[in-house]
């Protein structure tokens, strides 16, 4: 593990594990940014957000202070929803910090509310994660009793209330219309954009959305100053980021580094290298929507520049990391079974395109598929950049984007593996044998098991 | 005041009180029906169709309505479970990383016949389901409301071993 030369600051005690409540965060000067805030003129806090360059952490990477000056001058009431259905698979970095730092995003929240305007936030909170809801609500409760939260914060006059609402399993709620659908309680449909939420979002009222480790950023920026912020930069990825990397590497976890990093320093300095010694087979370096990169693009800086240079997308900063042990035929289409599954069913190139891919990728990878397969996968899935094949840029939300690209992508990359077998007639990586070591699973490929429907 | 008739239901009467406060905290009504779909879900282990027309007449909609919004959520059961609910992840870090075995691993050990998702005792359901979030300690499961990662033989039977 290389010696950090910077400090940490959204999670540098997280493999305690330990959640710091009220007490400790005031002892460790929390609530400093509420407090600047309530001194601060509403446009002054968005400027230095503005200033700070932070983009959206969530996947899209919009610039956060730029978003909050879309809203409709006089035009209130206004919300602020909290985007915690971190749900993009290979994600799980919003969870240690609801966990762990539950205050930092209230200070976050209060403080982004005084700069929006907005009298009432939520906390939208995918309903998996049931320990970080009521970690959440029992510091919202903290909060009230302490008088930063309710009708009078901190003595100021100025009203600021948060909502935790749990949602209960559905990927599309992470889409921000989805999610707003599914706040006013109905099925978590998006909507076609515009209208913008920050024109007509939650109610049809101005909404802001903004992901946990966006709103996390947001206290740190005021406190420590924008400067600070921006002397972590790639172009114009500005700030420290929270990885979640997952799959082969010996130390997978959450880990915050500097947007500067390379993929080999994370994969080989900081996560230990690739589990047994093995040859790294592929990386989904944004989260499962993502297209892949190859070893031969280690060096990509894990900017959203960077990454974006290497034909892929930051998104969400989860890195899952493939040793040659796994069929990319059978990775995808094990994607492609979540995006048949989590697809909303509201709009049909999505609906039907994800079905279509993930019945052909079965067909596919169980060797009963055929050469014209690959073509007609190709046709739908496309090339895995944006607006190629059928399904993307042709749906409402960003989830068709999202099914296609990575059957697009593995299919570009690894075109011999899947022809390989259709000749074959079989996955050539099937039809080894699993076996467990030190009281640990351990598998050398891959087996299908009737309980997972392929 | 809530009526005293919503006091008279027979799944959700006794927490009304409780509902009626998460009400309050929404600008409008029908936001509530998830957070109180958590409730009867609580109060029976699953959203019977009763239930249904329980939420419906609480939060104010159609009961179709209601079933409408059960029907899209993954994590509402509109079967009866088992005592202790498995849901274990089946996506992409927890595959790589052993959940097929995992679930072979639970699927015999505790009683499960093919196919069938409740043990035979009733004691446990497993549902493999899609990302749960924790990439970063695959393989993992939510056994009820509690997180398990980073799944071993052993850990598995300290965790279900324990349950009655």
């Amino acid at each position: 593990m290389p010696v950090d030369t910077f400090e940490k600051v959204y999670l540098p005690n997280i493999e305690r594990g330990e959640t710091e409540w009220l007490e400790e965060y005031r002892k460790q000067g929390g609530y400093e940014a509420t407090r600047m805030a309530l001194e601060m003129a509403p446009e002054k806090i968005v400027e230095v957000v503005k200033d700070s360059g932070l983009r959206g952490r969530g996947g899209a990477g919009f610039p956060a202070g730029m978003k909050w000056s879309f809203l409709p001058k006089g035009v209130y009431p206004r919300y602020l929803t909290v985007n915690a259905d971190e749900s993009e698979p290979g994600t799980c970095k919003d969870r240690p910090l609801m966990e762990q730092r539950p205050h930092t995003l209230i200070d976050g929240i209060i403080c982004t509310c005084l700069a929006i305007e907005s009298e009432l936030a939520f906390i939208y909170i995918r309903g998996e994660y049931y320990n970080s809801a009521d970690i959440m609500q029992k510091a919202v409760d903290e909060a009230y009793e302490a008088g930063l939260l309710g009708d009078d914060v901190l003595g100021s006059g100025r009203k600021v209330h948060v909502v935790v609402h749990s949602g209960a399993g559905a990927y599309i709620c992470g889409e921000e219309t989805a999610l707003l659908t599914s706040l006013e309680g109905y099925r978590g449909y998006p909507k076609l954009k515009p209208p913008f939420p920050a024109v007509s979002g939650l109610y049809g009222k101005p909404t802001i959305i903004n992901n946990v480790e966006t709103i996390v950023s947001v206290p740190f920026i005021l406190t420590k100053g924008a400067e600070w912020f921006k002397s972590f930069t790639h172009e114009r990825s500005t700030g420290l980021r929270l990885y979640s990397v997952s799959g082969h590497v010996n130390k997978p976890g959450v880990y915050e580094l500097p947007m500067t990093v390379t993929l080999r320093e994370m994969i080989y300095d900081y996560c230990g290298g690739i589990r047994n010694g093995h040859d790294l087979k592929f990386v989904i370096p944004g989260g499962s929507s993502v297209p892949w990169l190859l070893p031969d693009q280690l060096d990509t800086v894990m900017s959203m520049e960077g990454v974006q240079a290497a034909g892929s997308f930051l998104g969400s900063a989860a890195v899952m990391v493939l040793d040659h042990t796994v069929c990319p035929v059978w990775a995808v289409t094990n994607l492609g079974a979540f995006y048949r599954h989590e697809s909303c069913g509201q709009c049909t190139p999505c609906r039907e395109g994800a079905a279509w891919m993930h019945k052909i990728l079965l067909r596919l990878e169980n060797g009963q598929g055929t050469m014209e397969d690959l073509d007609t996968l190709a046709s739908i899935a496309g090339d895995g950049t944006p607006n190629t094949g059928m399904i993307s840029g042709r749906s409402i939300c960003a989830l068709g984007d999202a099914a296609a690209w990575p059957v697009g992508s593995a299919l570009k990359l690894f075109r011999e593996e899947f022809e390989e077998h259709v000749k074959l007639g079989h996955c050539p990586y099937k039809n080894k044998r699993y076996w467990m070591a030190d009281g640990k699973f351990v598998n050398e490929t891959f087996e299908h098991h009737p309980a997972w429907g392929h | 005041m809530p009526s005293e008739r919503l006091r008279t239901l027979p799944i959700l009467g006794d927490r009304i009180g409780e509902i009626e406060q998460i009400c309050a905290k929404y600008p409008e009504r029908r936001s509530a029906i998830l957070p109180v779909l958590w409730i009867a879900q609580k109060q029976e282990g699953w959203i019977s169709e009763d239930a249904m027309k329980e939420v419906a007449e609480v939060v104010g909609v159609t009961a179709a309505e209601v079933y409408e919004v059960v029907s899209f959520y993954t994590m509402f059961h509109q079967h009866p479970v088992g005592r202790h609910h498995i849901a274990l992840c089946k996506t992409l870090s927890c595959a790589v990383c052993g959940a097929h075995e995992v679930s072979a691993y639970i699927r015999e050990k505790y009683g499960f016949d093919a196919g069938k998702s409740i043990s035979r005792d009733g004691r446990f359901s497993i549902e493999e389901v899609e990302c749960i979030g924790a990439c970063t300690e695959a393989p993992a499961m939510l056994v009820g409301e509690k997180l398990h990662g980073d799944l071993t033989p052993k850990s598995i039977d300290d965790v279900l071993g324990k349950l009655d």
